[in-house]
């Protein structure tokens, strides 16, 4: 097949030209200029009509206070975390010890199968921080690396994210520009998450949870 | 799947006294239509958001080699494996080679309309890879063995007993139901498995950032995402006309796929991937291949007029607002598009020959036009396809019409060409075409003429023209 590419490239490159047209002028989007409530505000809103529910705490302290009250109400036993700079800080696993609530990480495991049988079998809620939360449509984003596994906020049904009020940016491009900036290391994965998964391909019926979450809560801190 | 373009007026017929279909289409397509403009309205002035974005797809269209050749460079840096297919055969045989050598049992889809396009399922499925699709819809279309209904809800027409039914004989599913989300969720129980130990998985791509390399999944089930994280291998497969210039052109065509797809601001998950997993990450595919299929499109692209059908990014916002599709619905368009859209793609990659009925049922009315996030001008490819195909053009393979039908148009475009000939022509032709008016009104003409009159009248053409009373009124006045 080692010459399919250059035979398309060249049919490609044979054809006239076509003219490229001018781009004409965007008026920018409502969320650019809103200040931080105003977009935790706008953040809150949006995610809400996607079934997300969002809390605001203070600090870490008040952010285990209400983990602590999610467990409680959901009746968590078996947690998966991930070990981003967010999910770290609250040392999840001595806390869970006290708790009584067993909190892996991804590190726990020696290979990709043991982690999966976890993320996908018993884990009961994936706990993750996020990179970003867009105001525009009330999405998480998150860059994916060794601390931020990617099916630990899609395989559990339960998705609780963690994200400290000043990584909020009023629209996709404030969190594009810096993940895909020159020179920066590009994560192998970056997500865009808005909402639980969901379908309404029956009879158009919606539904969430189809293959990952049925529930985002989102703990916002600061 | 079976390419059934040249059933086309026999199945509209039967969808069209189907009650499913029929119910489905009388609500839903109004209801998207709606939350479109809804959706829309979050953009400072959307008429300019739909402008910059049609500039978009125009750019990619008239750059599309060296767009391609960005891509490819930034992906391989990235450390994905580029791998180029000139057809279907070529994508589906190194997709196969690779199971095998990977020895992998089955595979997981995430919904691809390049796929389907490919046949890549029925494809594994005969060599003995089982191929699941996961997004719920084409998981119902692939085991009823129907094409998509509807591009965004593949089977959203299919009953609930029909599902339910399905998933009791497929899906070890315990107890029958027939309440929509009980259903959904024995589907995610079955398939749940299948993510479970997937070792291959197989997804289409939304947009291909020739900025930075990266391929981008829009979806909301969360499917595709499960397909592209659990297994060793995955495999993304994309047509060429996939690529964006950069990573803010990809934002912008995003929220306008979205809002012209499901009415949403954005989906659920949209996922960027730049490589394989890196050494240290737990989950994530170690190699990434990205195919990038061309399938016909390279040859047509020398066709100025034919390539702008390469302007589609498949959010079949033309579905919901065409009166044909809001009648007869997915299934006699035969094949992976429907819609406008189909109208558009399956004539040019399947040759205007068998695609017939296609591009002649349509009124002309310009409502996907209007609609269209891409600049795709519908209308205009149909007449242009309707005269390719009468001329008989080699390369959009059109089917020559035969010498009586040929030469009477040559002869009728001559005399609508000049004045003087039409109006000889038409006194002398009179006696003979009035010969067939009843009450000063012709209803039929037998022979080559009936099928036009089938649904048309003519008057009776008068003994004095316009022309022959208006002369005669000159005349009078003058003197």
């Amino acid at each position: 097949m080692g010459n399919a590419r250059e035979e398309i490239l060249e049919k490609l490159r044979a054809a006239p030209k076509g003219d490229v047209p001018v781009r004409l002028h965007m008026s920018p989007l409502n969320e650019i200029g809103l200040d931080k409530e105003e977009m935790i505000t706008k953040f809150r809103e949006t995610l809400f009509l996607q079934t997300g529910v969002v809390h605001r705490v203070k600090d870490n302290r008040e952010a285990l206070d209400k983990l602590e009250e999610i467990v409680d109400t959901e009746n968590l036993k078996r947690v998966v975390a991930s070990t981003d700079d967010v999910v770290t800080p609250l040392d999840l696993p001595s806390w869970g010890e006290k708790k009584g609530v067993h909190i892996s990480r991804a590190q726990d495991f020696t290979d990709r199968d043991e982690f999966k049988d976890e993320v996908f079998a018993r884990a009961e809620a994936g706990i993750t921080g996020a990179d970003f939360a867009v105001a525009e449509s009330g999405t998480l984003g998150l860059a994916h690396d060794t601390d931020q596994a990617r099916l630990i906020s899609l395989a559990p049904i339960l998705h609780i994210a963690l994200v400290p009020a000043d990584r909020f940016v009023p629209v996709y491009e404030n969190a594009i520009d810096k993940v895909f900036k020159d020179g920066a290391a590009i994560p192998s994965q970056f997500t865009f998450i808005t909402g639980p998964s969901m379908t309404a391909d029956i009879q158009a019926t919606p539904f969430k949870g189809m293959h990952g979450p049925r529930r985002i809560i989102v703990i916002v801190i600061g | 799947m079976k390419i059934k373009t040249e059933q086309f007026t026999e199945v509209a017929r039967r969808e069209m006294a189907d009650m499913n279909s029929r119910a489905f289409l009388q609500l839903l397509p109004p209801v998207i239509a709606a939350m479109r403009k809804a959706a829309m309205a979050t953009f400072p002035d959307p008429d300019e958001a739909n402008e910059y974005s049609r500039a978009i797809r125009a750019e990619v269209v008239a750059r599309l080699p060296e767009l391609l050749e960005e891509f490819e460079k930034n992906a391989i840096a990235g450390g994905a494996r580029v791998v180029w297919a000139r057809d279907a055969k070529e994508a589906n045989d190194f997709i196969l080679d690779l199971a095998r050598k990977r020895e992998i049992s089955y595979v997981t889809k995430g919904k691809s309309m390049v796929s389907e396009e490919l046949g890549t399922n029925d494809f594994l499925i005969r060599n003995g890879i089982k191929a699941f699709e996961t997004d719920l819809g084409e998981f119902i279309a692939q085991q009823l063995h129907r094409p998509p209904f509807h591009i965004v809800g593949p089977a959203v027409n299919v009953s609930v007993q029909e599902v339910c039914d399905l998933f009791m004989e497929k899906a070890g599913m315990e107890a029958p139901t027939t309440d929509p989300i009980e259903l959904g969720y024995a589907a995610r129980l079955y398939l749940r498995d299948k993510f479970h130990h997937l070792e291959m998985g197989i997804t289409g791509v939304n947009m291909a950032v020739a900025e930075t390399g990266s391929i981008i999944n829009v979806e909301n089930e969360g499917n595709i995402r499960l397909t592209k994280s659990s297994p060793m291998v995955q495999v993304s497969v994309m047509s060429i006309e996939k690529v964006v210039p950069t990573m803010h052109d990809a934002m912008h065509m995003l929220r306008l796929l979205c809002r012209n797809c499901t009415g949403q601001s954005i989906s659920s998950y949209v996922s960027i991937d730049t490589g394989p997993k890196k050494d240290d990450e737990i989950d994530g595919p170690e190699e990434l291949y990205i195919v990038i299929v061309d399938n016909g499109r390279s040859d047509l692209y020398d066709d100025v007029k034919a390539r702008e059908a390469l302007r589609c990014i498949r959010c079949g916002a033309c579905l919901n607002h065409c009166p044909v599709y809001g009648t007869i619905g997915g299934y006699p368009y035969g094949w992976a598009y429907s819609g406008p859209m189909g109208q558009v793609l399956n004539p040019l990659l399947l040759g205007l020959e068998r695609t017939q009925d296609l591009y002649r049922a349509c009124t002309l009315c310009g409502a996907c036009k209007e609609v269209c996030p891409a600049g795709v001008d519908h209308p205009s490819m149909f007449l242009y396809y309707r005269s390719k195909d009468v001329q008989g053009d080699d390369g959009l393979k059109g089917k020559k019409r035969d010498w009586k039908e040929d030469s009477f148009f040559r002869i009728f475009s001559l005399a609508t060409t000049f004045p003087w000939l039409w109006n000889k022509a038409v006194r002398l032709l009179r006696p003979l075409y009035n010969r067939n008016a009843k009450d000063d009104v012709v209803t039929n003409i037998s022979g080559p003429f009936e099928g036009w009159f089938r649904q048309r009248n003519l008057p009776a053409m008068p003994s004095e023209t316009f022309h022959d009373r208006w002369k005669k009124m000159k005349a009078n006045r003058l003197s």
